[in-house]
């Protein structure tokens, strides 16, 4: 056997025996990320619009929200797939309004890659929080270092108003495009 | 006696993945994830254990296949088995841990082209038997999940302000900015050169055993 | 707008080198001298650009249609590795002297993860093509301007009293660290 017969024999040997493996890894690996990627969109559904037992997915254009039912069968509210541009980078969330659209029932944040120890606080418990129970109409405000005197107000994270203020935009545009839709 | 020599032999090739020939500390490889997943403890440790598994598996499989492979393919060759790993280490964390393997990202895929992998193939397991190629990535890999779990817990505890829910201080968000981990690390090597230096003379005793394990290497 | 907002995003706001940690190891190998920097910088960024061609291309054509997302790690990265062959031919043929000067670090370029990485980066986030070409060319841009910076302060560097044991790696990881703080300077560009 030459030399290069041998360097294509080797590497051919070494390149299917690769892809055999990895198709059969594949094979087990990818209903188990499937469950595990419809467990977190449930997670995430469920927690912002409580009371929610299944959801009917909605995609159209650009624009993604889940229509919500309870136990009985009663609408619940809407999950809404918020995503736009943060300090940093993109920034995504699930926000839920409840069934007549008067306030909002949660917030969380899905991805987000702001600065760490300031911007980053946007996704914990303390600012996503103020989201529960906000009025949905007019369009939400922010206020700096003071605590919000109108229902439909959230403090901003000090040292982070421009994260803030993105998660703010994102949402109050996103759920506008979505009520022009549906 | 023979016996007795092959287990030392063994022992030191782990043990110099340590210290001596630290991956992270001493040879400064693998600094992307080291750099980038450290910003807790459980990150660096499951980077470094995911590391690991890929640097045991591809150095055992290029030690048994190294009389196979033609010289002009050979690194060909040993990116393939890497990146094979690589992919299953990855299928494997995405199945049974996804949080975990959301919170590596891209850093995950990225192990194909750490350079203690590569490094370790080409230098080690090209030219020894797989017994001692398992042993000499167990310890690399060891070293290298150290050096994460040592980085990780340091810019958690400064970053987060709190000493494992004890002590109570006010956070150094630069801890966990990219920043943070630069000077962590700059600042980690060289007290290490420092100590290095003070007990290499003090005590002759440690110098002895990579001077040994070079031995068998050659 | 778009391409262009990308293109900053990735050769400043997130720079590779200096916030994503990419392309660490030559970062700190080859910044040590300015002329030396650069060649190294502009031999990665050509990379990067066929690269961010080449694997959109096998990504789009053959992995996602063909249904063999798991056999993507495996050919991007032998698809880097033989672009890097092809470039150091290609440098060795052309510049002798450049080939020379960059030594070892030509084949390393494999192994720089932040080629892997924009690849891997570009298909995750579904670029289109010529989004995926901006992106690589940015990120060569950043890549070599992270570098340049670097090498410029480490000439200034040799007369400076380094203490003895933070000579080398742990002096330039530090400024790394204040690099970076600075470069974040820049993060909200992007939100306009």
């Amino acid at each position: 056997m030459n030399k290069l017969t041998k360097m294509i024999v080797v590497l051919s040997v070494i390149g299917l025996v690769s892809g055999g493996i990895l198709s059969l890894m594949y094979q087990w690996a990818e209903p188990k990320i499937k469950v595990n990627q419809i467990k977190a969109n449930d997670a995430a559904v469920f927690q912002v619009v409580p009371g929610t037992v299944k959801y009917k997915q909605i995609s159209d254009k650009d624009l993604t929200y889940f229509e919500c039912y309870g136990q009985r069968g009663e609408k619940t509210g809407t999950a809404i797939l918020c995503q736009g541009n943060g300090y940093q980078g993109v920034i995504k969330m699930m926000v839920g309004v409840n069934a007549d659209f008067s306030k909002f029932t949660g917030m969380i944040v899905l991805e987000q890659v702001e600065t760490p120890g300031l911007g980053a606080k946007i996704a914990e418990g303390a600012f996503t929080a103020q989201f529960k129970g906000l009025a949905s109409k007019p369009p939400i405000e922010y206020v700096k270092s003071a605590k919000p005197s109108k229902l439909n107000q959230i403090e901003a994270i000090t040292g982070a108003t421009i994260s803030s203020r993105a998660v703010v935009n994102i949402i109050n545009k996103t759920v506008q495009q979505w009520q022009q839709a549906k | 006696m023979a016996a007795s020599k092959v287990k030392r032999g063994y022992l030191t090739e782990y043990l110099k993945g340590l210290w001596d020939e630290n991956p992270v500390f001493r040879q400064l490889l693998g600094m992307c994830p080291t750099l980038a997943v450290t910003t807790s403890t459980i990150n660096g440790l499951s980077m470094g254990l995911a590391t690991t598994f890929v640097l045991v598996c591809s150095s055992t499989i290029v030690s048994l296949i190294r009389k196979l492979i033609p010289d002009q393919v050979r690194i060909a060759s040993f990116i393939v088995v890497i990146a094979t790993f690589v992919t299953m280490a990855d299928l494997f964390l995405k199945g049974i841990f996804p949080d975990i393997s959301k919170a590596l990202g891209p850093f995950v895929p990225l192990i194909v082209v750490n350079c203690i992998i590569l490094g370790r193939a080409e230098v080690f397991a090209s030219k020894n038997d797989p017994a001692k190629s398992f042993v000499d990535a167990l310890g690399m890999g060891s070293g290298f999940v150290v050096a994460l779990t040592v980085l990780g817990t340091i810019r958690e505890i400064f970053g987060t302000g709190s000493l494992f829910g004890l002590v109570n201080f006010e956070p150094w968000v630069i801890m966990i900015l990219p920043g943070g981990a630069f000077i962590t690390l700059g600042l980690l090597i060289g007290l290490l050169n420092y100590l290095k230096e003070k007990t290499g003379q003090q005590q002759a005793a440690p110098a002895c055993l990579p001077v040994d394990s070079q031995a068998e290497v050659n | 707008m778009d391409l262009l907002l990308i293109f900053i995003s990735a050769a400043i706001v997130n720079n590779f080198v200096l916030s994503m940690f990419l392309g660490i190891c030559p970062f700190l190998g080859v910044s040590n001298k300015l002329e030396k920097a650069l060649s190294m910088g502009l031999a990665t960024t050509f990379v990067m650009v066929l690269a961010a061609m080449v694997t959109w291309l096998i990504n789009n054509l053959i992995l996602v249609p063909f249904g063999l997302p798991f056999l993507q790690y495996v050919s991007f990265i032998i698809v880097i590795a033989s672009l890097v062959q092809f470039v150091e031919m290609f440098i060795k043929k052309t510049s002798p002297a450049l080939y020379r000067s960059l030594g070892i670090f030509l084949p390393l370029i494999t192994t720089n993860c932040a080629i892997l990485g924009l690849a891997l980066l570009a298909a995750l986030r579904e670029y289109n093509f010529l989004q995926s070409v901006t992106f690589g060319l940015a990120a060569g841009v950043g890549f070599t301007l992270a570098l340049c910076i670097m090498a410029g302060i480490r000439e200034e560097l040799d007369l400076a009293p380094v203490p003895e044991h933070f000579k080398g790696a742990p002096i330039t990881l530090i400024i790394a660290g204040l690099l970076a703080l600075a470069f974040m300077g820049f993060a909200g560009l992007i939100s306009g």
